[in-house]
């Protein structure tokens, strides 16, 4: 393949920032297509359009999703893009993997494609970039029997679940992130692998409500640690970070010089539901306040800690801005628990009844937070038979019409609705 | 009565044979058995698509079926992934 003229993106190697544009270059010297993809790229910034076509029916036999079609629309000129199609390889739970088993990916991707990755997707997939047709199959196979592992999801499946590493290396996980993620992985297989719904569905499981896989903005089911008790406080060493005897954040700031530590200014004033105080020398926390912000578990990791009853709270609906704006999940249930000995079964149950009544319910390219928005939280509430509760409601009401059901008022009511509608035309 | 599966089948091929458009959603199936449960009728779809009655179509973020015999070749589609 002929090396193109590339002056617009030329410009983009100049500078002391790594530039993809060389790191293609590079690529292209064992990889000629790659010099396709710059070609056709200027050609796309002289056009100001892409010419990248997407869809269509590749794919693995019995598999609905994974992998991605992509077609170049100037083949002509860019023969090596002709295909380039895109394969999404289900991560390891917590992004674990040996430096053996990516070497092995990279060979495996050597051989059959372009070389070139996206690590990762922003579901969380190894993204694998540009390959041909009639590669797939034995790019399938071999990827399957000999490095054990699978495709993700993609469509209208269930997307590839993924998990913060939890309690692998982190004191603050209040489940087993990465057990979830595993078992959730094998039991919806079917749903990762062939398309069930109206559009994605995504699950992520964080371990604590630092949320380090962003699972309340990224994720349609979201799992997020937390505890029901109390913040377990050691008081000695909230003196020790008092005295400066340990470094705030774990040491992470030690480098600037943010002067003396100063409990009041970097904690208690800096609390957004403002439960804490000192009492001579010992730090309070109403707890029945507190909105697990994580803000001074951070900063003084060693005085304090989750409460001692884990679990989990599940926020729905989050979803970036593709129909409607991006939006955060919403908390629908505060408190869960999360066990493997029931294998997650009080889980799995709150996800199905997710599904049954999104499945009917929601528009064909609708994710499941446009559906709660378009009927309301109160309805999605009922469906998924929630007691309302404060924290659900997160403005006082400004729509002055209050609607009750029957059953909501003490003796209901009765209403003949056709002789209503005599007088009242719908 | 409840429609057995082989007759939910029949009704989804005849359905993907007819409609204006080759490639439909999987929403679009289920008038063909309103008793039975969206997730059954999802089951049954993908089931016609091993059997090589449907073929899934993808845009990337959405995916859809189709009858082999109304999908000409491997083109692109236009649209968001």
């Amino acid at each position: 393949m002929a090396k193109h003229d590339t002056p617009m993106l030329d410009e983009l190697e100049k500078g002391p920032w790594p530039s993809f544009v060389t790191d293609m270059k590079r690529q292209a010297e064992t990889h000629p297509e790659c010099w396709d993809i710059l070609g056709q790229l200027e050609l796309s910034y002289e056009d100001k359009i892409t010419h990248w076509k997407h869809g269509g029916i590749v794919g693995v036999f019995g598999y609905g999703g994974g992998i991605v079609g992509r077609y170049s629309d100037v083949p002509d000129r860019f023969p090596g893009v002709e295909h380039f199609h895109t394969i999404r390889v289900n991560q390891p739970a917590g992004l674990y993997y040996s430096t053996e088993n990516l070497r092995a990916l990279m060979d495996l991707w050597d051989k059959y494609g372009s070389g070139m990755t996206n690590m990762h997707g922003s579901t969380g997939d190894m993204i694998l970039l540009g390959t041909r047709t009639e590669n797939l199959e034995p790019l399938f196979w071999d990827l399957t029997h000999d490095l054990g592992q699978d495709l993700g999801g993609s469509g209208s499946n269930l997307r590839t679940p993924s998990c913060c590493l939890g309690e692998s290396r982190c004191e603050w996980a209040c489940y087993d992130t990465q057990d979830i993620c595993y078992a959730l992985t094998m039991h919806y297989q079917d749903e990762i692998h062939r398309p069930a719904f109206p559009y994605k569905f995504k699950f992520k499981f964080s371990g604590c409500a630092n949320d380090c896989v962003a699972a309340i903005a990224r994720s349609d089911f979201a799992v997020i640690g937390t505890w029901k008790d109390d913040i377990q406080i050691d008081q000695a060493a909230v003196k020790e970070y008092v005295a400066g005897n340990y470094p705030a954040n774990g040491g992470a700031h030690k480098d600037g010089d943010w002067g003396p530590f100063n409990l009041k200014k970097e904690v208690i004033d800096l609390c957004p539901t403002q439960c804490m105080w000192m009492e001579g020398d010992e730090l309070k926390i109403d707890n029945s306040e507190c909105n697990r912000c994580m803000h001074c578990i951070n900063v003084m990791p060693r005085a304090l800690r989750p409460g001692k009853e884990k679990g989990a709270t599940i926020c729905i609906g989050a979803k970036a801005p593709i129909l409607d704006g991006a939006q955060f999940a919403t908390m629908i249930i505060p408190f869960i628990e999360v066990s493997k000995d029931n294998e997650y079964e009080n889980i799995i149950d709150v996800i199905e009844r997710i599904w049954d009544w999104w499945m009917e319910v929601g528009k064909n390219r609708e994710r499941v937070g446009e559906t709660m928005q378009r009927v309301g939280l109160p309805t999605f509430l009922s469906v998924m038979e929630v007691e309302p509760i404060p924290q659900h409601v997160k403005e006082p009401r400004s729509n002055p019409y209050v609607f009750w059901k029957e059953e909501e008022v003490p003796g209901g009511f009765e209403r003949d609705i056709v002789e209503f509608r005599k007088r009242h035309a719908a | 009565m409840a429609m057995s599966v082989e007759e939910v089948e029949a009704a989804i091929i005849e359905k993907a044979k007819k409609a204006p458009k080759p490639q439909l959603y999987i929403k679009d199936f289920y008038k063909c058995a309103p008793d039975m449960k969206p997730r059954q009728i999802k089951k049954i779809a993908n089931k016609l698509v091993e059997k090589g009655e449907l073929m899934f179509w993808s845009s990337g973020s959405t995916t859809m079926y189709a009858r082999p015999d109304r999908i000409k070749d491997e083109e692109g589609a236009e649209g968001i992934n």
